[in-house]
């Protein structure tokens, strides 16, 4: 709103002239990252209350490992509130023109409702264990991802048609393949429902699932200043992509989003995000990866999220269904720390350190090849 | 070119012209065909009555349908019946010999909603059965349609259904139900008949709109008829002053009842001077169970010669018998399965009963048939095992236990007669009224005489699993199943149940079993549960591939071990078992061993043998492993080696590691193996004691917990097998 209030004010007076600004993404970006922040100071606490109130709180769940105390009785829906803290920076400080900006508020909206359905069901049935079921909500964030990948390879490609159905591979010096349409499209398809729920996974522990996403988001955000400027991809030996850049700007929203929500979710957590939340990060996190063709960094980038997501799929669909024995002690990952005797602040700060370490390799392959 | 184009189209219009005219004389023929026949239903209508009956497979689906027709005859001795069964099946045996006219179609069981070959050929069975039925049944046009189950009626039920909607037929049909769980072609069909009539009042819930509870219909032959007479009639001569005990597994007859009959023979032979056993095999004669072959060959195998020189005057077998009241009028203890129709008969009579209910039925209704005669005090139940023999999964009843069982009884004259008396009241009369009514609509008495008492209700497997876990976690050592559980023969009913788990194919199903024999504490299974542990025949190479390794998969070994620890029951051969899990090649099996040396170690306190095991599973490469040998050694260690083996891991890379080390020198102290002195103090001391794990507390959770437990205070924990943990904290509110 703000950036089209004073596109239309700067050229009418020069008394308006510092509403320029808007038009560099590096001001709106720290901009929506400060509205994103105050929103969530704004409004955690009275939210918080709201949840404890309706009784949406977090219900008990079997996870295997002997937790000192159980965390039954948190609020939970956390991730209304970052997706409200982005919805609203977006509102003031995004171009509603943008299709980059646009598919990713989608993407969020979407996943995240999907959560709320899930976390609301999960209160309903007073367990953790049985909200939607697994094959609903596969087939709802299937239905997203085919929507999305035929945006992506078909004739609405935001990228335009020259692009579209390209992808990028990274260490590599000349890193653009054309793997053509379906098969590029059946692997957005996989992509997006992989990386979604693997978010979902990790969200376990306090904190856990929230800096990591800040951290990748944080370096997807750098990727797109750097794609969506003509100078510095060329620079980079990157594909120039017209409009990416806004996704800096959403990603610097996300990234307040983030900060603020850490600032009530660190041990001991006030509130949870829920499947809400992690649905929604990992559906934004799936959306800006392939918009800005990172697809293939993202085993890099986000390698927590991906070995949380593999070990607890070993674990639970080959060791305990099938072949009858535990294959890691516990899963997904942090548990299996957990359960060899590291305290739960001491695994997420293990994590953290791993994740930052990871996305900083991942920074380093802008130049890296 | 374009030519030939237009002959094809045209030729290909013909042929299009032609099937509609096919099409629409096939339907006009039909359409004809059915006014004909509907007329000549509703012209027939004026005589006498005429009666559809159908129903069979075994001689519980037969003779309540023979018993209707009897009920229906006394009340209109004009009506003319026609008995639609299924070839070379009980009907055909019994039906002609009681004198009803009788019709075969084709038929088959259901097999499952699965899509599989059997059920394609089902379908297609079943639809040549329909078509014959609807010939049958227009042919004969009868009022009424009364179907007593088995598959042997879906056809003829699913032909009156379409006749009766395409309203060709006026004709009513009817539906008993002799289980209380309705079988599925009842269930499906149950919902279109005109009238389903029960045995059970508990089967009312399956047909809310259009059920009857009647009771079993019994036929006029089976009342009771004094013994001497009895004997002059039967075409065996039983020998005086005997003790008559008749053993039978219905019409078709039971594999595991023949053949533990046989079996028990050599142990009943010993009070040849005081018994006579009348053995009823069955008609089965199938190729996956020939009773006369199986129970001939059993006999050549089991008996020694002079043996079967003894039999005669002592045994008597027959594969059916039609004068079956008389059998029952001369005996005194009647040994059978717990169907409906048996127990009604052997009720009527007014007999004691040793009730062996089929295993594996869908609801266990036999079970609970067997559990309602018995709390009425007129029957004694024996479980049957089910195992994996030759590769099949068999019933199995012991013969031994049969006999012992028998002579048990035989033994206690007051308790017999106290049974036949029991017996005599155990089931209401008056079924054939009941029916008469329905079937005609009329209302000749009220319903109050109708109160037989609910069956208390069994547990699912994974419920019974919930509920004997909870009560052992918060139990411990004073864990008892049966005070769980309540009444001993439930349990021992649970204990057979779980044992059958044990020869499934899915090892989720073995692994429910071994847990629940442990927890069932069914210490008679233990040499099974060492042999699974033992059992080392590999699984496939896919499943190889990802880490499996036996077919008794890692999580069966390990329960296996942990059931061991359950059944808290120790002998030299549960030692070597628990011996050889220490070195297995799953890691939690060694923990799971481990924990459960510890548990017996009072037992192996000074056994240089499991001290060196347990030592060297303190260099497992699995940590888990380590912490419970450090305990074990703990509970074990009697000398200063354990206590050094201890002391060596002051500096393991895992705190668990470490506190379970001083865990066992603190049990060494406390049970005096190891003295508390300054120089101990002093080795101990040089233990890392930093961790990375501490306990969090939330003081404001404190707080709320001691005041939830005041206001708690006066709750008690009980265990009831009939309410879920919800409801029964909802009762006490």
């Amino acid at each position: 709103m703000i950036y089209e209030i004073c596109n239309f004010l700067f050229p009418l007076s020069d008394i308006f002239s510092f509403c320029r600004l808007v038009n560099y993404i590096s001001f709106r970006a720290i901009m929506s990252a400060f509205t994103a922040v105050l929103f969530i100071f704004l409004f955690s606490r009275r939210f918080i209350l709201f949840v404890h109130r309706n009784c949406f709180l977090d219900q008990v769940r079997e996870t295997g490992v002997h937790s000192a105390f159980d965390k039954r009785g948190t609020p939970t829906m956390g991730g209304l509130l970052i997706i409200g803290a982005v919805l609203v920076s977006m509102v003031l400080w995004g171009n509603w023109q943008n299709a980059f900006m646009l598919c990713s508020l989608a993407g969020m909206l979407w996943f995240g409702l999907l959560g709320l359905w899930d976390d609301l069901s999960k209160v309903r049935m007073k367990s953790g264990d049985k909200g939607l079921s697994e094959r609903l909500k596969l087939i709802l964030q299937g239905v997203f991802s085919l929507i999305f990948a035929w945006i992506c390879v078909g004739p609405y490609a935001p990228l335009g048609s020259a692009m579209a159905t390209k992808i990028c591979i990274p260490f590599y010096k000349y890193p653009l393949v054309d793997i053509g349409p379906y098969f590029y499209g059946l692997f957005i398809f996989l992509f997006v429902i992989f990386i979604s729920n693997a978010v979902n996974i990790t969200d376990g522990l306090d904190g856990l699932a929230i800096t990591p996403s800040i951290f990748v988001v944080a370096v997807l955000g750098i990727f797109a200043y750097v794609e969506g400027n003509r100078i510095y991809s060329s620079y980079l030996y990157y594909p120039f992509l017209r409009g990416a850049g806004e996704l800096t700007i959403f990603g610097a929203a996300f990234v307040g989003a983030g900060l603020g929500f850490l600032w009530y979710n660190a041990y001991p957590a006030q509130i949870f995000m829920g499947d809400t939340g992690s649905l929604a990060i990992g559906g934004t996190m799936a959306v800006i990866c392939v918009l800005l063709k990172q697809e293939l960094l993202f085993p890099l980038l986000g390698g927590l999220f991906v070995a949380e997501a593999i070990t607890s799929q070993v674990q639970d669909k080959i060791g305990v269904k099938w072949i009858g024995r535990r294959i890691f002690y516990r899963a997904p990952l942090h548990h299996n720390l957990q359960h060899k005797g590291i305290a739960e602040t001491k695994v997420v700060i293990r994590l953290w350190i791993v994740a930052g370490l990871l996305a900083l390799l991942s920074l380093a392959t802008l130049k890296l090849r | 070119m374009v030519s030939a184009g237009a002959d094809f189209l045209n030729r290909n219009e013909n042929k299009n012209v032609q099937t509609a005219l096919i099409i629409t004389g096939v339907l006009f023929l039909v359409f004809i065909t059915g006014l004909l026949a509907a007329k000549r239903w509703r012209g027939i209508g004026g005589g006498h009555t005429r009666i559809v009956l159908s129903g069979g497979g075994t001689g519980g689906h037969v003779n309540p349908a023979l018993a209707i027709a009897e009920a229906i005859r006394g009340r209109d001795p004009e009506a003319r019946f026609l008995y639609i069964g299924v070839r070379n099946r009980a009907e055909s045996i019994i039906v002609k010999r009681a004198g009803y006219s009788l019709r075969f179609v084709a038929s088959e069981g259901f097999p499952g909603f699965r899509i599989s070959f059997r059920l394609l050929r089902f379908l297609f069975v079943v639809s040549i059965g329909v078509a014959q039925s609807i010939i049958m049944l227009c042919l004969f046009a009868p009022k009424r349609v009364i179907a007593t189950g088995g598959y042997v009626s879906a056809p003829v039920i699913a032909a009156a259904l379409i006749l009766k909607k395409l309203r060709i037929a006026s004709v009513q049909i009817f539906l008993h139900e002799q289980n209380s769980i309705p079988g599925q072609l009842n269930a499906l069909m149950g919902r279109w008949v005109d009238k389903v009539l029960l045995t059970f009042p508990q089967t009312l819930s399956f047909f809310p709109k259009n059920g009857a509870v009647v009771g079993y219909p019994i036929r006029h032959s089976i009342v009771p008829i004094p013994p001497e007479k009895a004997r002059e009639n039967l075409q065996f001569k039983i020998p005086p002053d005997r003790s008559v005990v008749f053993a039978f597994g219905g019409s078709q007859g039971a594999r595991s009842i023949n053949r533990a009959v046989v079996d028990a023979l050599p142990f009943l032979l010993q009070h040849r001077d005081r018994l006579f056993l009348i053995h009823g095999i069955g008609l089965a004669s199938m190729s996956e169970y020939d009773a006369e072959a199986d129970t001939e060959a059993r006999i050549e195998k089991t008996l020694s010669a002079e043996e079967k020189q003894l039999l005669d005057g002592f045994y008597y077998r027959q594969d059916y018998f039609h004068n079956i009241a008389e059998v029952y009028s001369v005996c005194t203890l009647v040994a059978c399965r717990s169907g409906a129709g048996s127990l009604n008969e052997i009720s009527r009579i007014g007999k004691p009963a040793l009730l062996i209910p089929k295993a594996n039925l869908p609801g266990d209704h036999q079970v609970m048939n067997a559990r309602a005669m018995k709390s009425a005090g007129a029957a004694e139940l024996l479980y049957e095992d089910t195992i994996m023999e030759e590769g099949q999964i068999l019933e199995k009843l012991d013969g031994r236990v049969l006999a012992e069982k028998i002579i048990l009884l035989l033994d206690n004259a007051e308790r017999l007669k106290s049974m036949s008396e029991s017996s005599r009241h155990f089931l209401k009369r008056r079924a054939s009224e009941r029916i008469l009514n329905e079937l005609y609509g009329e209302t000749r008495f009220s319903d109050s005489d109708n109160n037989s008492t609910p069956f208390k209700e069994l547990t699912s497997n994974s419920g019974l699993l919930q509920t004997l876990s909870a009560a052992y976690n918060s139990m411990g050592r004073q864990f008892d199943p049966l005070s769980v559980v309540g009444d001993p023969d439930d349990l021992d009913y649970y204990r057979h149940r779980a044992a059958g788990l044990l020869s499934h194919k899915g090892w989720e199903d073995r692994n429910l079993g071994v847990k629940l024999i442990g927890l069932t504490r069914y210490t008679e299974k233990i040499p099974t549960l060492l042999k699974m542990l033992a059992d080392r025949t590999p699984v496939n190479r896919a499943s190889k591939l990802f880490g499996g390794d036996y077919q008794q998969v890692g999580f069966i070994r390990r329960n296996i071990v942990q059931a061991l620890r359950v059944l808290d029951y120790f002998d030299p051969e549960v030692e070597r078992g628990l011996f050889a899990a220490l070195s297995d090649g799953y890691f939690e099996v060694r923990a799971q061993a481990c924990i459960t040396a510890a548990h017996f170690g009072r037992f192996i306190e000074s056994d240089s043998k499991w001290l060196d095991a347990l030592m060297n599973r303190m260099a497992d490469p699995c940590f888990e492993v380590v912490i419970e040998a450090a305990k074990a050694v703990g509970e074990v260690g009697v000398d200063e080696e354990a206590a050094g083996a201890l002391l060596a891991i002051k500096e393991a890379h895992y705190w668990q590691v470490r506190n379970a080390a001083l865990h066992g020198l603190k049990r060494m102290i406390d049970r005096g193996a190891l003295e508390a002195s300054p120089a101990l103090l002093a080795e101990v001391s040089a233990f890392i004691l930093t961790s990375t794990d501490f306990k969090p507390h939330f003081t404001i959770k404190e707080t709320f917990t001691v005041l939830q437990d005041r206001c708690a205070a006066s709750r008690s924990k009980n265990y009831d097998l009939r309410l879920p943990a919800g409801k029964a904290a909802g009762k006490l509110k």
